[in-house]
């Protein structure tokens, strides 16, 4: 290729394909692009070609690439029905808390959450905190 | 997934779905051996297409997996393709197709006087 321009457009859309790709047709493509842009074809027009055939070669599902998808979906599935059922956990006892009146003796209503002596505050991890009464028993 | 002989052999064109540049492909190599620029060039020739080289190559790999042509041993760095008998059978049975088809047509064209 004359023009170094067509070249770099050439060069850079030929790296959208996979690499398994670049390796089998890689050469021969830079080739075929030099011959067809030297008999008049425009520089864009074989690069816009190739860019389409790069989105091709990804999109299309291959046998492998599919058990690869389908394994991804379910992770990603596995990781959100996680994520959902741990938010669901989190958000009962809140609710339970907003909507319900405070019973039980006044002084195990929350208010002034102390800790349990002689258990060091948990660093970096969610604090676990146990009201507990002037009775010694866990209200 | 390859197209042996014999379904092809049974009439089921496997060349229905797998649009216009691979039946020019197939046809281009019916007559022997062509690398990627060759073809670009007898196709346009023989059927006034000019076929991008992204879709080349897209294609090309389509009927390799389909077992329709083989990659020859590269020249340079060249690779040249061959139809494979599969190849020409399907190719076969999609003509006969498309000219059963076409019959039908300029038939239909003369029986409505247009």
């Amino acid at each position: 290729m004359n023009d170094p321009w067509a070249a770099r457009l050439v060069e850079t859309v030929l790296r959208c394909y996979p690499a398994r790709w670049r390796r089998r047709h890689g050469e021969e493509a830079a080739e075929l692009a030099a011959l067809l842009i030297r008999d008049g074809t425009p520089a864009v027009s074989v690069a816009w070609s190739y860019l389409a055939g790069a989105a091709r070669e990804r999109l299309t599902p291959r046998p492998g690439r599919r058990l690869t998808a389908v394994a991804c979906a379910l992770l990603v599935a596995a990781c959100s029905l996680g994520i959902s059922a741990d938010l669901l956990a989190s958000a009962a006892p809140a609710r339970a808390a907003s909507t319900s009146q405070p019973r039980g003796p006044a002084h195990c209503r929350p208010g002034s959450p102390g800790l349990v002596p002689g258990v060091p505050p948990a660093i970096g991890r969610p604090r676990v905190i146990i009201w507990e009464g002037p009775h010694g028993q866990p209200c | 997934m390859a197209v042996s002989r014999q379904n092809s052999r049974a009439g089921q064109d496997v060349l229905r779905r797998v649009g216009e540049a691979s039946v020019l492909i197939l046809i281009s190599l019916a007559d022997g051996p062509k690398h990627g620029y060759a073809l670009i060039q007898d196709i346009k020739e023989l059927a006034d297409v000019e076929l991008g080289p992204g879709t080349l190559y897209g294609a090309l790999d389509r009927l390799e997996r389909l077992g329709l042509i083989d990659p020859l041993p590269a020249e340079d760095r060249r690779h040249p393709y061959r139809i494979t008998a599969p190849g020409a059978d399907a190719l076969r049975v999609h003509l006969d197709s498309l000219e059963r088809v076409s019959a039908a047509g300029r038939l239909r064209l003369q029986l409505g006087g247009i």
